[in-house]
């Protein structure tokens, strides 16, 4: 099987302002297979966001290549769609215009786009707020409408850059849920970033294991599990522990 | 690397654009006169202008630097009473809340006033000399201190002021080391709005009636027929303007840097 | 819920009322002193006056025929303005050009107080209505430009990145992301701009007219008639009153996608 998205030799090396530089992703190499739900995890704050954009071609690598359909990444583009941890509607446009607005402006017909983002609102849960401006909805519904947006861009790969770290615990579970029920709606090829290790194990097929400062891959993780899968089930549990340690263990 | 090199290439293009401007300017003006009777006197009439009106008295009967001085005294004088007075205002307005709810219907009213409709009032009232220009000024440095000293404070995060409460702060205290503080950002704004209408306020008070002064000067000339003479002294006060403005954000940067 | 709202409202007209009534007995009590006979009009005979100079002329035309003529001096200048503003204020804020073309002369103009123009403008296009409308157009011309230049100038770049991401292309990019972005900050360029047009036009009035609100404080004084003086002062209150109420309902209407829309 061919993949669809490929990580070729990823370093950067961000330059401060005194001089020195600090690299942040270190060789990374992994690819991902297509309608596969990859969980890039890792703890703190270094180098996934940084790596995500890379992919997304909002940020250049130092060095390395991203391939989508063996196309090499050079800048953004729908055929990439992020969903944001902030979120990034378009606070001038109702949640409807918001989810139209990539097939708009790519010139499809009205019929078209307007079809397409009422199903998509539909699908994550918020038909009847087409018309509300994203100042009226709660961050949970907001996130919604940014996935809606995603999915209604049409994009080979969704890029959700954690999406949920900035809800409440209810929220999030409620949201992980949602999205393995979009998911399982609409196939999609899928890289989630985060720094939980349950929400990784919940959702993913196969994860990503990186390591802090300078990141890179410890180890890919295929995880079996069936869904819906058990937060407290002891194959989960084993599975937690024996990822947290690899993330842990000095290299 | 790339940027600084195109930023360079479009501070050469301002730079071709105002030679380009100035030239076609002196061409239009004076070599191919076509405003009649001198009413766009080219670049350099104005800079002789501005160097012989250093020294000459004609026609208004003092020199550019006497006129400066006339005006600035003014602007100072009622700069500094408006401000004096305004803020106090603003403070109370905001922070006791019977004379907001007393004071604040009036004042939305006489905020809708321009500073300069006043000017006939007190020129009955007090004529025209030093006094009563000042008086003009006050009254545009006022209401301007007033309205946002007012907003700044009313703006102040009902957070903190919990917090405040909490520590046992009496009311006042929370005024001077709460609501103050965070409401410096927009009493400078303030200021510096003041500042521009007090400016205008006195070009203003000076074109209606007065013997000296930046707006004296440019409505004799114009009465002269001095187009010349009125563009220098618009130049004059829009130098001037720029200046005071650029002083006060000196002073802004030194009050408001220290608390970062 | 309803209920607080209307006390608020309720308490709010109270307040508003007894402050206005107030300031009124004390205007009337301070205009009975001696020696203010001839410096402050009874605030009875104000009103009154407003009242009659609504039918009968003072100078060439009523009351409304004055404010007629300061409004149409103010729209024609202030309309210009802002076609002419917008325009160049994105041209100079989006196009790295237009701003190296522009901003040398912007900057030197912005600087001179709109009633500085007042002499010039009165050289070059006499003492009619051209003149007025020139200093209406000037004046608030700048302040609107310098609203759209800022404007353009916080449009958050990461909305240009999302908008790249969904397939927006760079010629896409101004029409649909930094226009609407910079709408609220063009809205209170246009307020302030409206607010500094109706003040330019009492000065330029003052200074040379035979009609119009601002000539009719300014004869009031020559004439020692603090009745019409004060007269004159309220009314003008009054309209620079309604012009930012309406300004501030149609901001609600367009802006409402923005917090300061609310």
């Amino acid at each position: 099987m061919s993949s669809i998205l490929k990580i070729n030799n990823i370093n950067k090396i961000f330059i401060n302002n005194n001089g020195s530089d600090k690299a942040v992703l270190q060789n990374v190499n992994f690819e991902v297979e297509e309608n596969e739900f990859i969980v890039v995890f890792g703890p703190g704050q270094c180098g996934k966001t940084t790596l995500l954009n890379i992919i997304a071609g909002l940020e250049k690598q130092s060095s390395g290549q991203v391939f989508i359909k063996d196309k090499l990444v050079e800048k953004a583009g729908p055929d990439r769609a992020v969903v944001f941890q902030n979120i990034q509607l378009f606070p001038w446009l109702t949640a409807l215009k918001n989810v139209e607005y990539s097939m708009k402006i790519r010139g499809f017909s009205k019929e078209e786009y307007h079809s397409e983002a009422m199903k998509y609102l539909e699908l994550v849960g918020l038909k009847g707020f087409e018309n509300s401006y994203p100042i009226k909805l709660s961050g949970g519904m907001k996130q919604r409408v940014g996935i809606a947006r995603a999915y209604c861009t049409k994009p080979d790969v969704m890029l959700m850059d954690e999406p949920f770290g900035a809800l409440d615990a209810q929220t999030r579970y409620l949201m992980q849920d949602e999205v393995l029920r979009i998911c399982n709606t609409e196939k999609r090829t899928i890289v989630f970033i985060t720094n939980n290790i349950e929400e990784a194990l919940y959702l993913a097929d196969r994860i990503v294991v990186m390591s802090d400062c300078p990141s890179t891959v410890k180890e890919v993780v295929k995880i079996d599990l069936t869904h819906p899968r058990d937060r407290t089930d002891s194959e989960f549990l084993r599975l937690r522990k024996e990822i947290s340690a690899m993330v842990n263990r000095k290299r | 690397m790339k940027n600084r090199l195109s930023d360079n290439k479009y501070k050469m293009i301002a730079f071709i654009n105002i030679v380009v401007v100035i030239t076609v300017w002196y061409l239009l003006s004076e070599v191919f006169q076509v405003f009649r009777n001198g009413m766009l006197p080219g670049p350099n009439v104005i800079l002789e202008t501005f160097i012989s009106k250093l020294n000459s008295k004609s026609p208004d009967g003092n020199t550019l630097l006497v006129h400066i001085v006339s005006s600035l005294t003014v602007v100072i004088t009622g700069y500094i009473i408006g401000v004096v007075i305004g803020l106090p205002t603003g403070i109370f307005m905001a922070w006791y809340r019977p004379i907001d709810y007393l004071v604040r219907p009036v004042f939305d009213f006489l905020r809708c006033i321009p500073g300069l409709a006043w000017i006939p009032v007190i020129t009955v009232w007090l004529g025209i000399d030093l006094k009563a220009k000042a008086a003009i000024i006050f009254v545009n440095v006022f209401v301007g201190t007033v309205v946002n000293v007012y907003s700044g404070i009313k703006q102040t995060d009902q957070v903190k002021i919990w917090v405040a409460q909490i520590f046992g702060a009496s009311h006042f205290e929370i005024l001077k080391r709460v609501a103050l503080p965070s409401a410096l950002p927009y009493i400078f704004t303030g200021l510096k709005v003041s500042l521009g209408m007090a400016w205008l306020g006195i070009i203003a008070a000076e074109l209606l009636a007065a013997q000296s002064g930046l707006g004296y000067m440019i409505q004799v000339a114009r009465n002269f027929g001095r187009a010349d003479l009125v563009i220098v002294g618009m130049l004059t006060i829009g130098l001037i303007g720029a200046f005071l403005t650029y002083l006060l954000e000196k002073v802004e940067h030194i009050f408001v840097k220290g608390r970062n | 819920m309803a209920l607080k709202i209307r006390n608020e409202g309720v308490r709010k007209f109270f307040w508003g009322f007894l402050s206005i009534f107030l300031v009124f007995v004390l205007w009337y009590f301070a205009s009975q002193l001696d020696h203010m006979k001839n410096l402050l009009p009874n605030p009875i005979n104000v009103i009154k006056f407003i009242g009659i100079s609504v039918i009968a002329p003072i100078g060439k035309t009523t009351l409304f025929g004055h404010l007629y003529w300061s409004m149409t001096r103010v729209m024609t200048g202030y309309i210009l303005a802002s076609i002419v503003g917008i325009i160049l204020g994105f041209f100079c804020g989006w196009s790295k050009l237009g701003s190296a073309l522009i901003k040398p002369i912007y900057s030197v103009l912005r600087s001179i107080p709109s009633i500085a123009w007042i002499p010039l403008a009165i050289l070059w296009f006499g003492i009619g209505e051209n003149s007025k409308y020139f200093i209406i157009f000037i004046s608030t011309m700048l302040i609107i430009m310098t609203n759209v230049i800022d404007g353009v100038k916080d449009v958050d770049e990461s909305y240009l990145d999302v908008a790249r991401m969904l397939g927006t292309k760079e010629n896409q990019l101004f029409l649909h992301i930094v226009l609407p972005c910079a709408v609220p900050q063009i809205f209170n360029g246009l307020q302030v701009a409206l607010g500094a047009a109706w003040a330019t036009v009492i000065a330029a009035e003052m200074v040379r007219s035979s009609k119009g609100v601002g000539w009719l404080i300014l004869m009031g004084q020559t004439s020692m008639n603090m009745t019409q003086v004060f007269a004159g002062i309220i009314v003008i209150g009054l309209v620079g009153l309604t012009l930012a109420l309406i300004m501030r309902w149609l901001e609600s209407k367009l802006c409402a996608w923005n917090i300061r829309g609310k």
